[in-house]
């Protein structure tokens, strides 16, 4: 029987290993109380650090019981879990949010950088199990140095092993070409417009946005799936309204995270504004 | 079929109105809710100054008795930049009615009158939050506050003046009493319920502000007791409308029948189809109407006390 994470309280789970991915990322393996049904590549979790604070966090793995998240280091929430150890409970409720949605015998092309790469690497994992012939992957990853690109050795070995190609970017040319993954985005669909693309991101919202503009000139781009994760959330599940999106009246935690190219073209919020905790719009 | 309904002088196109607090940080998410189908909608309460709120945790749902438990507090951005969002809503014609809370009658008066020029439906006094230390519940268990805040802000608006009462009190009847003496025009019963729930493993409360309000179909019968007596004691004099639990188009016929003119509808909402449960509720009451030979929701209202 599949037995599902429901939406209710959160669920105490062990943290049975701890990875550093840079200095300020982390991969938490989270021991789950039994195997549930299996979540998606875009959906995510709300971790709660008992007596801090609880925020969401994208899947960016699951084998059986064993839940893989990675997290950056940003303010007060995050500093928190990553003053846990091995063995110390976290509280997880989800899963939530809709998922990417992969499309079969095209060209996938992957964009991220920060703390979007997680939930890519589970989407290109998933790619690649259900691949056919006619899938490609292309993953392109941006960020400020060498040293905060993630997951460098496991997409250099993919790429290896010719399951994917692999082009990272990084603002001061420490490692892979200088300069911004939509350039490099943009210089492939401008040389190869034959076969039909999908192009997934997920990352900072103003790489997104710029992204997105770049995307929605080119006819054989069948679909444009981003996530947008630059919010604050509440209650994850639709109830509190923290997380909306103007003018359609979208929640990133039920509606999104990933949204399509018609969400995102009607999206006069994406890539311009957010909102704070108290509801204030404020330029992102 | 007529689902019209009347609460004093205003008219709905239906008794479903949207709860305060519940997707109403955004003109965006207010009109979408009331696009599908809801006969007007309230905003999330709004206060002077802008407020974060209290930390997360803040909002769960608690699966196995179907409710919500939240601790958001009084988070909202201050009026003067809530003007903006209601302009939209305006504009849009959607009915709305504007949520509004204080510490004491000068900040009630602030928000008040610093709203007022736009042409919304109506205020309703948030006098019966649980979720902040001083405002709200202090305010709405006070009967001579009560009194003096809603003939106060009834003096300085044309618009009707909705208080909204909590449960968590022992005698409802002084409030609600101080409330139709200082003028309002209609009551709501009921604001969340004072609840708590604790981790037993890391052995601390789980919300960020430990104390919190429940919400949905665990108060069901609570908010069906309160609008009962409420009618049964008040029904000739002032309209109510019922607020708690409600999560089909049944428990808005149940409402009525105790006694609500309208209802409110929170915690039923907060799903990833919120256009569907609309459509829904909307079918079952026209279904029940259909068989019970209704024509008009306002033959329903109070139907509950005829013995
Ligand atoms: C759907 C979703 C999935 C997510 N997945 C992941 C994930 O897989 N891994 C991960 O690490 N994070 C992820 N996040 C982001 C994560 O939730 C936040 O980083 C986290 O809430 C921060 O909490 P905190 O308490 O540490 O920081 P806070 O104290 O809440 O604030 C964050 C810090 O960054 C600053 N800050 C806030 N917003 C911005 C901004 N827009 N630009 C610049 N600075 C800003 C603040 O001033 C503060 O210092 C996801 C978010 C969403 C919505
Ligand atoms: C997340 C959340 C936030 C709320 N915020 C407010 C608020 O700001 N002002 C208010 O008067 N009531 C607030 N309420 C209470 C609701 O308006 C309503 O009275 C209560 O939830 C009971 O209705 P329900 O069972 O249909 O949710 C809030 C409820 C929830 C769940
Ligand atoms: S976080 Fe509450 S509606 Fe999205």
């Amino acid at each position: 029987m599949t037995k599902y994470f429901h939406n209710s309280k959160p669920e105490m789970c062990k943290i049975i290993k701890i990875m550093e991915e840079n200095e300020d990322t982390r991969t938490f393996s989270i021991k789950l109380p039994f195997t549930p049904k299996k979540p998606k590549p875009g959906q995510f979790v709300m971790l709660w650090v008992p007596g801090i604070d609880e925020f969401p966090i994208g899947v960016a793995g699951i084998k059986d019981q064993i839940l893989e998240l990675c997290v950056a280091k940003v303010g007060e929430g995050t500093k928190a879990l990553f003053e846990l150890e091995q063995g110390d409970l976290v509280g997880i409720r989800g899963f939530f949010g809709k998922a990417f949605r992969i499309k079969k015998s095209i060209t996938h092309i992957i964009v991220g950088g920060g703390y979007g790469m997680p939930p890519l690497k589970y989407l290109i994992e998933e790619i690649i199990k259900g691949r056919t012939e006619q899938d490609e992957i292309f993953v392109f990853e941006g960020a400020r140095t060498k040293e905060k690109l993630l997951y460098v050795e496991l997409l250099e070995k993919w790429k290896k092993e010719k399951k994917i190609d692999f082009f990272p970017f990084t603002d001061d040319g420490s490692y892979g070409k200088k300069g911004f993954p939509t350039e490099g985005v943009k210089e492939y669909l401008n040389k190869d417009n034959e076969k039909s693309v999908v192009i997934y991101s997920a990352g900072p919202e103003k790489m997104m946005k710029i992204l997105f503009d770049i995307c929605k000139n080119y006819n054989h781009i069948i679909d444009i799936q981003m996530s947008l994760a630059d919010r604050h959330m509440r209650c994850g599940f639709g109830l509190c309204g923290a997380c909306v999106v103007d003018p359609e009246g979208l929640r990133i935690c039920v509606d999104g995270p990933v949204f399509s190219r018609e969400q995102l073209e009607k999206m006069d919020d994406f890539g311009n504004y957010s909102r704070l905790p108290s509801g204030k719009k404020e330029e992102i | 079929m007529n689902l019209e309904t009347k609460i004093g002088k205003i008219t709905l196109r239906n008794p479903l109105i949207l709860a305060s607090g519940v997707l109403g940080s955004s003109y965006s998410s207010l009109n979408r809710i009331y696009n599908s189908g809801f006969g007007a909608v309230i905003t999330k309460s709004i206060g002077i100054d802008e407020r974060k709120g209290n930390p997360n945790p803040s909002v769960f749902f608690l699966h196995e008795i179907k409710s919500a438990i939240n601790s958001v507090g009084l988070a909202n951005p201050g009026y003067k930049l809530y003007r903006e969002e209601l302009k939209i809503l305006i504009e849009k014609e959607v009915p709305t009615i504007v949520s509004i809370f204080g510490g004491n009658i000068d900040e009630f008066s602030e928000v008040l009158e610093g709203l007022d020029d736009l042409p919304f439906l109506c205020f309703e006094l948030n006098l019966s939050c649980p979720n902040t230390e001083k405002e709200g519940l202090a305010v709405g268990t006070d009967p001579q506050l009560v009194y003096e805040i809603t003939k106060e802000m009834q003096k300085r608006t044309s618009k009707p003046i909705w208080v909204k009462l909590t449960p968590n009190i022992t005698d409802i009847f002084e409030i609600a009493e101080a409330a139709i003496k200082g003028g309002a025009s209609a009551l709501v019963a009921i604001n969340t319920l004072k609840a708590m729930i604790i981790d037993i493993y890391s052995k601390k409360p789980i919300l960020g502000f430990k104390r919190g309000g429940l919400s949905g179909a665990a108060i069901k019968p609570i908010g069906i007791r309160f609008v009962y007596d409420l009618f049964e004691r008040f029904g000739e004099t002032i309209p109510i409308v019922g607020v708690g639990g409600i999560n089909s188009g049944y428990d808005v016929i149940e409402y009525l029948l105790a006694g609500a003119s309208a209802v409110e509808v929170g915690t039923a909402i907060g799903i990833k189809y919120p256009e569907n449960k609309t459509n829904l509720f909307i079918q079952q009451i026209k279904k029940y109407m259909h068989e019970q030979k209704v024509e008009s929701i306002s033959e329903l209202i109070g139907g509950a006390h005829n013995d």
